[in-house]
């Protein structure tokens, strides 16, 4: 019979199939779980990979003396006195043509800026007069290649001058405000010894004056900037000062000390941060801020030290990196974090510049028209671990502070990454609910598991368990929606209860004592629980009558009112309180079954013990189940707190989901959790948001994964503890 | 003194109080529950139009609320009012004092409309193509007569421009796309094909819009004169009227009758006005035909995991440690499941997958964008240890004397598993599902991230090819409680069909999890008998 073996033969394949199969299914299984850490983890990395600089290429080129790279890198346009504008190739090196500037300032340029990020220089040309320029690509449609493209520089003004300044330092646009006009055209240049200033609008054929600043005489101004408005300059003195001065008035409206010399003045991406360059190689930022009501310059980053005078600056126009470069070396640091992101030697005088992007570095040598080219890997610049849980001054703060504000309504706004406010959240609204949980639950686990008749326990424990099902969807909206209105308007009652609810126990428990004693056994012992509903009822009742009283006799009518006089908090809606309650609500099943399970399998030889030793019920359960159980009761603890930790509809429906530091119950707070849930839906796939976010992921997986497995290999040991006694 | 304090040594009292902590948390269980159901069943049932004088004229609603006078404020009650098309709101707060006598006007009638929410007031007349028809009492008999034919004019519109016109649209959609692809090709006869099948496509559009537009007129022929109770006019086509309810002038079994036909339609229509009108179906079904996906993943996922774990894997250090592992994984948050669904799922799978197969219709992503399947997943992975946990139990509790007959009788391991063992842990690996179950019907946090919205323009079940769309997007129970409680523009007027929701959910989440508890519970009397 040949088909008995083959069918064992087949059995024996199956079998080995299966088990081939099973453990192969299940270790891909198990390992694909356990790659999610993994995953969220490597999603996160790339914030902290630091920032990478090459060395490209050195191109030779015209002597110039500024340069502007366009956006996509691949083209650069370089000013020079003697030739005006050359564009070349990149990284070839190779010349695109220039059109012809009819309309132009005539060469030789006498004087000009340097190009700023936009593409925008000021020139003085051969017969005097000043022009504007704006620098522009145009690229036909999805054209890549630069030679297809022209440049377009659109000459304004042609302005004939008083007299021609030697160097042309910084200029304003100011676009019409109101009815008609043009643009006008603020500039400070240096004539002579000292600075002079001009405002011009662009279209006016009058000629323009220049002005000498009123200045203190024992100040020596050596360089000056506008200030983003285009009231003020602020000046940099050869005395080391920094001054902030409104040209019209002739007044110094603040001040602040630099150290050195001032070399050269900057603003970071926003215009709101002005990058200050010492002499001596000195970096710092200033800003306009309020300080004590009053508005001062205030020195508010430092950057390291640079070997010799700092020639220049020029921002990213993407964040908040800028370019400074020295005779001797250029360097890309972060305004956010202080951070030195590449440094780099040069060989000589010369200007740099900075790709929109903030991604391609360029120096022109002005002596040997030598034009080196670096690139910049640094995708997460404004991320650092300082940032993250440190104090940070960001723009417009009076001093650092731990912020999180992820997105702005504008291109120039400074990201702020602090997780600690988050952080602070998670733990606000954990403390709160296991303030209210663990009591509760741990009291009521061990009244359930020692004092309570059977039939009791079988009625508590499935109704805890469906507790423990109900969708924290639900008990956010009732939170939310029910319980925060309802709180507000009973705020008094919900705090004055307790003590009712004591009082009437404390009453209770003697009358009690005095009901006949079968009466007490036969419907007493074992079910003081449904006594004490009613005596529960009863306090809710009292309570209601005595909030009222209490608020106008003891707070003056309204609680609110009290709360601000008499102890500086404000109230809002959505409060800790609230997500105490309703979080405690979530955790009270999970901490109540597991201690009660702990609580329930303590040995019954011990409880025997100790009552046939003479002690009470309570002095059993007090003094031998509960410190016997304790290690089941922190297990219990650390689940509860795990779940409380990573709770998110709850914190997201009852709280304002504000960032804030305040340990005060009656305002809100934002949560990792619930922040991860706000904002990863907006975050751009690999942006910085969206990887901090995923760093705040791995935190809580973290956090959530070490508390339960200390939760896990306590409840283990504790069995065998058991098991042993 | 001394018996006090002996008292408090033997401490009674403090049994008293944890009796009295334990009560606190039952109360709170029951209360909550009960005022879900209390909240959301009462809700349909239609409620007495209450007309009062105030000092800006007459106000006839509905008494929502009423708040006792309380330190410096007075009473208040808080009438729903409807007309939100006049009033500009729903709800309206009145001192108590000085209201007048509360009168219920036998006339009074709450219209349910299509658009603006309810309108409270009279109906003046009823009118057809512009003359009147009947006025007064008999104008609201009339319409209640003529109400069913505009209702089911309606539905047929609904329908065609849901079907037909839906159908079409797609139609078209396809044809961009292969015009695309040939375009690309530059394959001129096959453009031309395109473009008659276009033109084609364009003139049974057109005609079908030519057939809508007479339906619509015939469906705006009935009008109603409606009038507030401060006498302002309104006009609404019969067809745009959903219900109309003289509360006041019904008995007890007509209200049965109107409360029954509003949760029919709660529980079968698709929602109007941003969610706060209307059913939740499509949050139902969605609801459903994700946890159905999730389950289909779950079982295998998790019966394999637990079959390696206890029966092939060599018990050690290792199993232990992975099995602690995967136990803690049940309380890694769901909000990290979220984002790794985000984040792997639907930007790394659904990526790759749509620049593979769906490079067409890039950049508008088919799968890389959060879909049913994805949610599925992720809900999938986040309970999975469930599964483990009890299948292991469940593998567990089969009495080793079983195993040791089948084996003894030369079956082979795989045999004894598939014959002996399983049949037996049936019971349990069922009782796993149903808690994730449970689980995965109540977590919003992480679909949120991977695939709910708020208003999904297509089932994921439908009659086009392929019939289920595993990347379309879907409506949820519980993130339709969050969205309308928390996003919603009018949240208040929404909040009885949150509390509808929620009711719903809760439902749905007690009844499984009893079920499977009940479950659990039997099969261990079962098996404890058993084993010897």
């Amino acid at each position: 019979m040949p088909s008995i073996p083959s069918k064992q033969a087949r059995a024996r394949r199956m079998d080995r199939f299966m088990a081939f199969a099973i453990s192969g299914g299940g270790l891909t299984i198990i390992g694909a779980v356990l790659a999610m850490l993994l995953f969220i983890m490597k999603e996160s990395v790339p914030l902290f990979i630091p920032p990478h600089s090459k060395f490209l290429a050195t191109v030779q080129a015209p002597r110039a003396g500024g340069a502007w790279v366009d956006e996509s890198g691949k083209a650069v346009v370089l000013m020079s006195h003697a030739e005006g504008l050359k564009a070349l190739r990149f990284p070839e090196g190779t010349a695109l043509p220039v059109p012809s500037a009819a309309e132009g300032p005539a060469l030789p340029w006498r004087a000009f800026t340097p190009l700023n990020g936009r593409g925008e220089s000021l020139v003085t040309g051969a017969d005097g007069r000043l022009f504007l320029t704006r620098l522009n690509w145009s690229k036909p449609a999805g054209e890549n290649d630069p030679a297809q493209w022209t440049l377009e520089p659109r000459w304004q003004g042609g302005l004939a001058m008083d007299q021609i300044p030697s160097e042309l330092l910084h200029f304003r646009v100011m676009e019409a405000g109101g009815l008609g006009g043009g643009a006008t055209l603020r500039i400070v240049a240096r004539a002579g010894a000292g600075l002079v200033w001009s405002e011009a609008p662009l279209d006016a054929p009058a000629p323009m004056a220049w002005k000498p600043l009123a200045l203190d005489p024992a100040l020596h101004a050596t360089t000056a900037a506008w200030s983003a408005d285009g009231r003020n300059l602020f000046l940099g003195t050869r005395e080391g000062r920094l001054l902030l001065f409104d040209p019209e008035a002739g007044q110094v409206s603040s001040q602040a000390e630099f150290g050195e010399p001032v070399e050269s003045l900057g603003f970071a991406l926003g215009q709101s941060s002005l990058l200050v360059g010492g002499a001596n190689g000195k970096l710092a930022a200033y800003q306009r801020v309020r300080v004590n009501e009053v508005f001062a310059l205030q020195a508010f980053h430092a950057f390291p030290r640079l070997g010799g005078p700092v020639l220049g600056f020029q921002p990213s126009q993407r964040d908040k990196r800028f370019l400074a470069w020295t005779p001797a070396e250029a360097v890309v640091d972060h305004l956010t974090t202080e951070r030195r992101m590449m440094s780099v030697r040069l060989d000589g005088r010369g200007s740099a510049a900075l790709a929109p992007r903030g991604d391609l570095i360029v120096h022109a040598n002005e002596s040997t028209g030598a034009l080196k080219v670096w690139s910049l890997d640094a995708p997460h610049p404004e991320v650092s671990f300082g940032l993250l849980w440190g104090k940070t001054h960001y723009e417009g703060y009076e001093k650092p502070e731990y912020v999180w504000q992820s997105t702005g309504g504008t291109d120039d706004f400074e990201p702020k990454f602090s997780l600690v406010p988050l952080v602070f959240g998670t733990l606000k609204g954990t403390l709160y609910a296991m303030l209210f949980a663990f009591p509760l639950a741990v009291l009521g686990a061990l009244y359930t598991s020692q004092f309570a008749t059977p039939r009791l326990k079988n009625t508590i424990k499935p109704a805890v368990e469906i507790m423990a099902a109900l969708p924290s969807v639900v008990l956010g909206f009732l939170a939310g929606l029910v319980m925060a209105p309802l709180l507000e308007k009973m705020a008094v009652e919900v705090f004055i209860f307790p003590f009712v609810a004591l009082l009437l126990a404390l009453l209770a428990a003697p009358l009690w004592g005095r009901l006949p004693l079968p009466f007490r056994n036969a419907f007493g012992t074992g079910r003081e629980v449904l006594w004490m509903v009613p005596l529960l009822l009863l306090g809710v009742w009292l309570t209601s009558l005595a909030g009222p009283w209490v608020e106008r006799v003891a707070m003056g009518g309204s609680y609110r009112t009290w709360l601000q006089t008499a102890m500086g908090v404000t109230y809002d809606q959505r409060n800790s309180l609230v997500v105490g309650f309703a979080m405690g609500f979530a955790v009270i099943p999970i901490i109540f079954t597991i201690s009660e399970d702990a609580l329930s399998s303590v040995p019954k030889s011990l409880t025997s013990a100790s009552l046939a030793c003479g002690a009470s019920p309570w002095q059993t359960a007090w003094r031998i189940v509960l410190p016997t159980a304790s290690p089941g009761i922190f297990s219990a603890t650390m689940v509860g707190l795990g779940r409380a930790i990573g709770e998110t509809m709850i914190v997201l429906m009852a709280t304002g989901n504000t960032p804030i530091l305040d340990w005060s119950p009656f305002n809100g707070m934002r949560t990792l959790s619930a922040n991860i849930a706000v904002e990863v839906p907006e975050a751009p796939l690999h942006g910085t948001l969206y990887r901090v976010l995923f760093l705040a992921a791995f935190l809580l997986f973290v956090l959530t994964f070490i508390l339960n497995t200390v939760a896990e290999l306590v409840r283990q040991r504790l069995r065998r503890r058991y098991e042993s006694i | 003194m001394s018996r006090l304090a002996d008292r408090i040594r033997q401490g009674g009292i403090f049994v008293w109080f944890s009796g009295a902590l334990l009560a606190f948390c039952l109360a709170m269980i029951v209360s909550l529950v009960g005022f879900i159901v209390a909240k959301g069943m009462g809700y349909f049932w239609p409620s007495p139009l209450v007309q009062v004088q105030t000092a800006d004229g007459p106000l006839l609603g509905e008494v929502t609320a009423h708040e006792p006078a309380r330190g410096e404020e007075t009473e208040k009650i808080q009438f729903r009012v409807g007309n939100r098309d006049i009033y500009g709101q729903d709800f309206r707060w009145v001192p108590a004092a000085g209201l007048g006598p509360q009168e219920r006007p036998k006339d009074a009638v709450l219209v349910e409309r299509l658009e603006y929410g309810p309108f409270i007031g009279r109906i003046a007349s009823l009118s057809h193509e512009g003359q009147e028809v009947a006025t007064g009492p008999a104008a609201l008999e009339e319409a209640l007569k003529r109400l069913p034919e505009a209702s089911r004019l309606r539905r047929h519109i609904q329908s065609i421009e849901k079907g037909q016109v839906g159908d079409l649209n797609r139609r078209i959609e396809q044809l961009r796309l292969s015009r695309k692809r040939l375009e690309a090709k530059a394959d001129a006869a096959g453009l031309a094909a395109l473009d008659a099948k276009a033109a084609d496509l364009q003139a049974a559009y057109d005609q079908l819009q030519g057939s809508l537009e007479q339906i619509r007129t015939e469906a705006k022929a009935w009008t109603l004169n409606l009038q507030t109770a401060d006498g302002q006019a309104k006009e609404c086509p019969l067809g745009a009227v959903v219900r109309m309810v003289p509360a006041n002038a019904m008995g007890p079994l007509d209200k049965l009758g109107v409360y029954l036909s509003r949760l029919w339609e709660f529980a079968a229509d698709d929602p109007r006005e941003s969610n706060t009108e209307g059913g939740i179906f499509p949050a139902i079904f969605g609801t459903v035909m994700m946890v159905l996906v999730m389950s289909v993943l779950v079982v295998p996922l998790g019966v394999v995991t637990a079959l390696y774990l206890r029966e092939y894997a060599k018990q050690g250090w290792l199993v232990r440690a992975v099995r602690v592992a995967v136990n803690n994984l049940a309380g890694v948050p769901s909000i990290v499941f979220g984002v790794f669904g985000l984040g792997f799922f639907v930007y790394g799978l659904g990526g790759s997958i749509d620049r593979l197969f769906f490079a067409d219709s890039l950049p508008t992503p088919t799968f890389g964008t959060g879909g049913i399947l994805w949610a599925s997943l992720t809900l999938a992975l986040l309970t999975v240890p469930v599964v483990v946990v009890a299948t292991e139990e469940a593998l567990g509790a089969v009495p080793r004397s079983q195993r040791e007959a089948s084996l003894a009788m030369g079956a082979t391991k795989w045999q004894t598993l598939w014959n002996v063992v399983l049949p037996s842990a049936t019971p349990g690996i069922l009782t796993g599902l149903i808690l994730a179950i449970a689980r995965g019907a109540g977590e919003v946090a992480p679909l949120m991230l991977t695939g709910v919205v708020k208003l999904a323009p297509a089932m994921p079940l439908d009659g086009t090819f392929p019939f289920f769309h595993l990347d379309r997007k879907f409506m949820h129970l519980g993130f339709h409680i969050y969205d309308v409680g928390f996003q919603s523009p009018n949240s208040e007027a929404a909040k009885p069909m949150v509390f509808m929701a929620s009711f719903l959910l809760l439902l749905v989440v007690v009844v499984l999890n009893l079920f499977a508890l009940n479950l659990r519970r039997k099969l261990r009397e079962r098996l404890g008998g058993s084993t010897f």
